[in-house]
């Protein structure tokens, strides 16, 4: 490093790399389709409205709580508002911390302009401010839409001095500069010892797989059943928090202090924060400039160090193909064997494809569990006619069908929807190979419908098991299941193939325009359509007293037609959409 | 020798490809024999990429036609592409397969028996040594070992006709001699090397004939004395090529620049 260079003032720098990128932002804007920039005004007014709302329902709500005559009724709730500001001061440099760990990955060693930046004779401190901020702000944003309009709204309710609303935002903007110093560091550090992409694979997989855990484990609790005592001990959580020898309350506190005219804790509390997030962040600066360019550097020096060591199989080399292949071999053509074993490789390896597998089966765990624990909430609670249960009752037999279909619509959707797509910039390896277009579409039929199929009979029969049901309808019902996922993935691959950008790089870019929402539509709406062909005889058999296995043969007539149908047809017009793929580029 | 040398395995017939309203390539035809090298020339966007793609049935033509060993690569697709080999410009490979894992995929695709793809495989690692990362995913080989990767899987089904274009950019000199000395002795043997480079020692040293495109159209083809006549005081094809393409007069603002 140019010593020089890094005694220069760095401001002017980062003002010049950050106005670099707003010039960016507002070109992309100005240069974005008349639709885009529509959808994205409206998306500001929405987020505006959503602010004022916010704020105007926090002051009312606030200051409800804090009326005597709800005092009355719970008691004193002025430990619970002071505890308010602690609780999202803290949740906001939490925030910050764990979501800018992986921004600061991307923008800090796996974003292209690096070696540009790195090269030019601008300080390294100033390029490490620049990517900090431009990795917080977006966070910051989103965390101040949310904190802001409760921490304003509980200001006016309290009646606080006017020197608190500044000092809200100063502090929220010095703990997120301190939460991504340290943040950081974090990243940094863990890059030192692993590959920065494997990082970043291995974080968007948690990432992906806690988000879908959170957002659906919400259905597992049981709000309904909450009591006052539970109510209470919440709050009493909350407020004991709200403690001095927590470094993280300091700010909250401090605000309070503040809003309330208690100049000696609010100057105390406040000055901790502030000048301990100043801390923090001049050690970051100071230890990056240390270790982020040699970090970055030995990156890429070392870029074919061992990543992945893959043992060789026992199906290389020269030994003998089992039994199995051997007679699949026979039936399947080595090219259509060859692309499945390539896709699973690829989709068991990348991580980033694996959270998007999981999903259904996190989906599938947690409804199974909703359903096995409160089979009333799909039942009924006893209050209905007695006819009307004993068809419903009826009904439920069908029940996890639809369970099966569900979670296996979810893989399949991803499975079939990406088919395509997901080959590329490798595709010119397919299409310059001598392989029939029939080859390929089975081969992507084959790798969307077995793993769904799988999964869809192991919840049916994992289902059937649980409820003691009878085994004895399977003969029906996983024909049935088989022939609509078959279907399914039909519609799904049609869809995929229309809309698949091989040019992308990060895999939440495969599809282009709007084929994924429609291949969503029309699968949902083929869904009804075919479990309604297959089992509507069967239930109509029961209510006219007709053997139900009448019923069900006619059904699987009707039900396998249709999915048939939705199965070939959509397979026709992939195979001549093939040949077009990749053309573009 | 079991081959015809004149026996012609890659031909163009007039051919074309607009996008939109720009024309790419302009109404090439040329012809490739077994056993020749033959080096394809021409600046940035004079449409070499996009005649190869052709070549290799990538693009589909606006109109003419291609003829690969013999059969139309758009009528006889299979028979055309099993006869060829194709290295890109850019190492696209399957990220998170192994490279022992890709060549191996690469020879079910073509078709070849699986006790020879194996000791084709072995064969291939040793020569362009990556044997050692062979079982390593492709995602941790450097731009090099990519490349080196992507000839491996050209070459896996021994190929009547190899189609390169720029495959010594990010090569070693070992690599890149190698490369050479291979693409030689399969002309030795027989194939067809059709191969397009910016560096014009390479053609100049290793190519039979050369064939020089322009904004879209071929300008010249020919054997180096066959181009010197055609460029009268020019010596080198350094000279032929600037000459021919226009690039002469940059010399000067590159003296005013130095």
């Amino acid at each position: 490093m140019n010593l020089a260079l890094s005694r220069q003032p760095f401001w002017p720098y980062v003002w010049l790399l950050l106005r670099l990128r707003v010039q960016i932002m507002v070109r992309d804007f100005l240069r974005a389709k008349r639709g885009r920039k529509i959808g994205m005004i409206v998306l500001a007014l929405v987020i505006v409205g959503i602010i004022g709302f916010a704020f105007f329902a926090s002051w009312w709500l606030l200051g409800f709580l804090n009326s005597p005559e709800l005092a009355e009724i719970t008691g004193d709730l002025d430990v619970l508002l002071a505890s308010i500001p602690v609780l999202i001061m803290s949740a906001a440099f939490l925030g910050i911390l764990f979501t800018s760990f992986g921004v600061l990955l991307q923008v800090l060693y796996l974003s292209k302009d690096m070696d540009f930046l790195l090269a030019a004779p601008v300080p390294i401190r100033a390029v490490f401010v620049a990517k900090l901020l431009q990795a917080i702000l977006p966070n910051l944003g989103f965390i101040s839409i949310l904190a802001l309009p409760v921490l304003f709204g509980l200001g006016l309710s309290q009646g606080y001095n006017w020197l608190y609303y500044p000092l809200v935002i100063v502090l929220l903007c010095a703990l997120s500069l301190a939460a991504a110093g340290i943040s950081s560091l974090l990243v940094i550090g863990i890059v030192r010892l692993f590959s920065a992409r494997r990082v970043a694979e291995i974080l968007g997989f948690l990432g992906a797989i806690m988000t879908m855990i959170c957002s659906q484990s919400g259905q597992l609790a049981r709000f309904n059943d909450m009591n006052a005592d539970q109510a209470q001990a919440f709050v009493s959580l909350a407020s004991r928090y709200n403690t001095p020898w927590l470094p993280l309350a300091w700010a909250g506190r401090g605000l309070v202090a503040l809003g309330m005219r208690e100049w000696s804790g609010a100057l105390l509390n406040l000055g901790l924060t502030l000048a301990l997030s100043v801390l923090i962040f001049t050690v970051a600066l100071i230890t990056a400039e240390r270790l982020y360019y040699t970090g970055w550097a030995s990156m890429q020096t070392v870029p074919t160090r061992k990543k992945q060591t893959r043992k060789r199989s026992a199906a290389n080399g020269t030994a003998r193909p089992s039994g199995a292949a051997r007679l699949a071999g026979r039936f399947i053509p080595a090219a259509v064997t060859a692309l499945m074993v390539k896709d699973y490789y690829v989709l068991r390896r990348d991580l980033r494809n694996l959270s998007q597998l999981i999903t259904p089966l996190i989906f599938g765990v947690i409804y199974t569990f909703i359903l096995l624990r409160e089979p009333q909430s799909i039942y009924g609670r006893n209050e209905m006619p007695e006819f009307i249960a004993a068809a419903v009752k009826n009904l439920s037999l069908y029940i996890n069908v639809g369970m099966s279909l569900f979670v296996s619509w979810l893989l399949v959707a991803r499975l079939g929807g990406m088919a395509f797509a997901q080959e590329g910039k490798s595709f010119w390896i397919l299409k310059t190979a001598p392989l029939r277009v029939s080859q390929l579409v089975l081969a992507k039929f084959a790798v969307a419908f077995l793993p769904g199929l799988l999964l869809g009979w192991v919840f049916l029969v994992a289902l059937a098991i649980l409820q003691q049901a009878a085994l004895s309808v399977l003969w029906f019902t996983a024909p049935a299941v088989a022939l609509i996922i078959a279907g399914n993935t039909g519609i799904q691959l049609t869809f995929g193939i229309t809309g698949a950008n091989l040019d992308w790089s990060d895999p939440r870019q495969m599809m282009r325009g709007s084929a994924s929402c429609l291949s969503s539509i029309v699968s949902i709406a083929f869904l009804p359509v075919a479990f309604s062909l297959f089992f509507l005889p069967p239930l109509g058999a029961a209510v006219l007293g007709i053997p139900e296995w009448i019923g069900q043969v006619v059904g699987l007539l009707l039900g396998g037609a249709f999915s048939l149908a939705c199965t070939i047809v959509p397979l026709s017009l992939v195979s001549k959409r093939v040949l077009l793929l990749g053309e573009a580029s | 020798m079991s081959f015809e040398p004149t026996q012609p395995m890659i031909e163009t017939f007039n051919l074309v490809k607009r996008f939109g309203t720009k024309t790419a390539v302009d109404d090439v035809s040329f012809s490739v024999n077994a056993g020749e090298i033959f080096g394809f020339l021409g600046p940035n966007g004079a449409g070499k990429t996009t005649t190869i793609k052709m070549i290799v049935g990538l693009l589909q033509p606006s109109s003419g036609s291609v003829r690969v060993s013999g059969y139309d690569i758009q009528s006889q697709s299979l028979q055309a592409k099993a006869a060829s080999g194709y290295v890109p410009d850019e190492p696209n490979l399957y990220a998170k397969l192994t490279g022992r894992e890709l060549l191996r995929f690469v020879g079910d695709l073509y078709g070849v028996e699986r006790g020879q793809v194996e000791r084709r495989i072995d064969e291939l690692l040793r020569l362009f040594d990556l044997s050692q990362a062979a079982d390593d995913t492709i995602d941790s080989y450097s731009h090099g070992m990519q490349q080196k990767t992507a000839i491996a899987t050209a070459l896996v089904h021994d190929p009547k006709v190899l189609v390169l274009d720029e495959p010594t950019v990010g090569l070693d000199p070992k690599s890149a001699r190698l490369i050479k000395d291979i693409l030689r002795q399969m002309a030795e043997r027989g194939s067809a090397i059709f191969l397009s480079t910016h560096i014009l020692e390479i053609a100049e040293r290793m190519c039979d004939r050369i064939g020089i495109i322009y904004q879209g159209r071929l300008i010249a083809m020919g054997t180096m004395d066959e181009l010197r006549h055609h460029g009268q005081a020019e010596s080198s094809l350094e000279d032929i090529f600037l000459g021919l393409t226009g690039g002469a007069e940059y010399a000067e603002i590159a003296e005013v620049l130095g």
